[in-house]
């Protein structure tokens, strides 16, 4: 495209975006150019992506982030007991494992990065996406039979070298009418309707004695939230989000290993801190949830990135 | 067998002629039908969300999801079982038990006029309306009430596999090739919650109905003591809905109020045990420790036991031993504490001195604000226990030939389901020839 085509769409990108969210024609196609996710908004992020490509001529290319979840170095199954798990080294049988991403990007060499525009379907809904590992057999009855270990999306074409992406809801997608939310933020075990808005991380397991088998859940999301004028939430207190990044990653050749193992290894599955949830639900006043979002790379004192502290997420080449 | 020919040949000729006039009315295209409020003159009407209006059929159905087990994972609960209707919608436990046996940390709060709860739940300043908080007791998991959390699919397919849901769901949100949603169900859901208005106790006939005889001498002294400044009980459970956290419809600003009214103080600082902090769970404000909603006092006198935890019994407990006290005292056990010294107790809770006359004279004041229709009503009854009598479509106790109109324009379809929901006996969506003709018999037969 000639460059000052390119600038023309951009421009008319800008001043749609300016003028605020354009009606939708859902038969035809996003009526505004700039709407990427067709949600009748011109985002900032679409902005810079429509812009990116009317630069680059509108060359995309498609890739695909595969995830793997893992327990220690063991693929994680629906079923599985695994030994030797954390801090108490604890016979352990996990029985769901999902979580939500948004805000994924593609880093170049020049530490510059590219929003990866999402493809959409049922598990990847504007720029979020959930991955589900679990697949509602056997002890994760409490799932769905289809399972995602992908976030697919196009970016223009070029050479990237890293990752980013963040764990959670995107705060302005967090605090809406779940009952009505399209997938996958319509699936009722990732609600989170008391703290009001949704589970970003869900994990339930039990844990394996002699003569017990005390249940062990890890729910991450927003907390503190509050209402603003006009009444609707205005913001949270621990936003309980993670910044991920990874500055050496392809995804051609790599995998984003999410793991369990490395959630739970600092954390005695065995006791739990009496009058609080089995496990972490993200309670403000209980302890247990300190070692697990610390090794999600969250803070545990107020809710912010904490990228130092993360260890869930790894990249490993794929096998 | 004559006989029994003879006593239907009357109900038949009833319903031809019926039958005439409604093909002359009958029109192709139907609309919901309004809900008409029956309460007296000046009485406040509860708010309704744009996206939610309320309707003849939006109500009904949410009757039928209101006492239906199938809203339960499995499939042992529904609604009514924490709320039971004669008891004003609690269900006379300390706490509530859930589906799978699971004690919540809460007394199940009445559901008496919770359309004009500003704030829904005992401490949760973030619910603020029917349609949020409807999916916490079904997919909450922490305590797991209703049970449903990742059963969405198989909640709604019981519903779709039952032809009367599909009826009433595609009648209450007509213009939707499927209507029956999780979005559906709820709005569903907080239309019937919205319809249960009391308005029919001693106070009402007194003060909005203008009957003089309605309050005994007792009760008006104790109405006058409420809403002083030596009891102080106005200032949290003031206005029409005897609740500060009240809103309603002209009402420009809802108002939200939160209070530690003293009823704990585990630590000197004002603490409340662990599982029942107020809204210091949802805020994290120290200062919101204990801090809850104070809810309406109409039908108190059936909602026994009392607080957020179910911890006192009797209405004269809560009078006396707190707040006459200024504050409960616990003397020993895990929650021992003076909640009198409490620093966090609303100033509002100081304490008063009461003599036995005005001890009975305010539990008299309580007690008018007590509505047997609301408690007996069959517009809140449960749908899934044979009628009363089939012909009585409005509910309204009595069978006259407008029912049977009704039940004919159910049975040709001209009507919607909800107009004579008794009428199908059955429960198969429709009103067949047999139903009709038991709901004419039933009129004709005056019902008795």
């Amino acid at each position: 495209m000639p460059l000052v085509d390119s600038v023309r769409v951009a421009a008319v990108a800008v001043a749609i975006a300016l003028a605020g969210a354009m009606p939708v024609l859902s038969q035809e196609g996003p009526l505004c150019p700039g709407d990427l996710d067709g949600d009748g908004q011109v985002t900032s992020d679409e902005l810079v992506t429509a812009v990116e490509r009317s630069l680059s001529g509108c060359d995309l290319q498609t890739v695909e982030l595969r995830f793997r979840g893992r327990v220690g170095d063991l693929p994680f199954a629906c079923g599985t007991t695994y030994e030797n798990a954390g801090a108490a080294g604890s016979r352990w049988l996990p029985t769901d494992f999902r979580f939500y991403v948004h805000g994924v990007r593609l880093i170049r060499a020049d530490r510059s990065e590219v929003a990866l525009h999402l493809e959409q379907n049922a598990f990847q809904n504007g720029d979020v996406a959930l991955l589900d590992f679990e697949d509602d057999s056997g002890p994760c009855s409490n799932g769905t039979a289809a399972t995602n270990a992908v976030v697919r999306g196009q970016v223009p074409r070029g050479e990237y070298t890293g990752v980013r992406f963040a764990l959670g809801v995107p705060f302005e997608r967090n605090h809406v009418d779940a009952s009505s939310a399209p997938s996958p933020l319509n699936l009722t075990a990732m609600f989170w309707g008391w703290r009001g808005g949704y589970k970003f991380l869900r994990v339930d397991s039990f844990v394996i004695l002699d003569d017990d088998f005390p249940e062990f859940r890890v729910h991450l999301g927003s907390t503190g939230c509050r209402y603003g004028r006009p009444l609707e939430v205005a913001g949270c207190t621990r936003a309980n989000r993670a910044d991920l990044r990874f500055d050496d990653f392809a995804a051609a050749r790599d995998v984003i290993v999410a793991d369990l193992g490395a959630l739970v290894a600092d954390s005695d599955l065995t006791v739990n801190l009496p009058e609080t949830a089995p496990g972490c639900m993200a309670d403000l006043g209980d302890s247990d949830c300190d070692p697990l979002l610390r090794n999600l790379g969250v803070d545990p004192a107020d809710g912010f990135p904490s990228p130092p502290t993360q260890k869930f997420f790894r990249v490993e080449a794929a096998e | 067998m004559i006989s029994s020919l003879v006593r239907r040949a009357a109900p038949l000729g009833i319903l031809a002629c019926a039958a005439f006039s409604l093909l002359l009315a009958a029109s192709s295209a139907r609309a919901v039908e309004p809900w008409v409020w029956d309460t007296p003159p000046r009485f406040p009407l509860p708010k309704v969300p744009d996206d939610n209006p309320m309707t003849l059929e939006g109500v009904t159905l949410g009757r039928f999801l209101f006492y239906d087990a199938r809203l339960s994972g499995n499939q042992t609960q529904s609604c009514a079982s924490c709320h039971r209707q004669d008891i004003a919608f609690t269900d006379a436990r300390p706490v509530g038990i859930g589906s799978t046996g699971e004690a919540h940390p809460r007394n199940s709060m009445s559901l008496t006029n919770i359309g004009y709860a500003s704030v829904l739940a005992w401490a949760n300043p973030l619910l603020l309306k029917l349609e949020q908080q409807i999916l916490i007791p079904l997919f909450g998991e922490n305590p797991v009430e209703l049970g449903l959390a990742g059963r969405e699919d198989e909640l709604l397919q019981r519903l779709r596999d039952d032809a009367r849901y599909r009826r009433l769901f595609a009648e209450a949100f007509p213009g939707v090739d499927a209507p029956i949603t999780l979005q559906n169900l709820v709005r569903a859901l907080a239309s019937f919650n919205r319809s249960l208005v009391s308005h029919n106790t001693a106070y009402d006939d007194f003060f909005y109905r203008f009957d003089d005889d309605a309050l005994s001498d007792s009760a008006l002294r104790g109405l006058d003591a409420f809403f002083t400044e030596k009891f102080e009980c106005f200032h949290c459970h003031g206005g029409f809905n005897f609740s500060a956290s009240t809103t309603f419809v002209g009402n420009q600003f809802d108002e939200v109020q939160f209070d530690n009214n003293g009823l704990y103080n585990l630590d000197g600082q004002g603490a409340f045990p662990p599982d029942n902090t107020g809204i210091l769970e949802i805020t994290g404000n120290p200062a919101d420790m204990g801090r809850f909603k104070a809810p309406t006092l109409r039908n108190v006198e059936l909602t026994a036991p009392y607080m957020h935890d179910g911890s006192l019994a009797t209405l004269e407990d809560v009078l006396v031993d707190h707040y006459a006290r200024g504050g409960l005292l616990t003397p020993d056990g895990p929650n021992a504490g003076d909640g009198r010294t409490s620093p966090l107790k609303s100033p509002f809770v100081r304490g008063f001195s009461m003599s036995a006359q005005e001890k009975e004279d305010m539990l008299a004041a309580l007690r008018s604000l007590t509505d047997w229709r609301f408690v007996t009503n069959p517009r809140h009854a449960d749908p899934f226990q044979p009628a009363w009598c089939a012909a009585d479509c409005d509910l309204d106790e009595e069978a006259t030939l407008a029912d049977v109109h009704d039940a004919l324009a159910v049975a040709f379809e001209t009507a919607s389901l909800a107009r004579c929901a008794p009428g199908d006996g059955n429960g198969d969506g429709a009103i067949t020839v047999e139903e009709l003709v038991a709901a004419v018999a039933g009129v004709h037969g005056g019902c008795e």
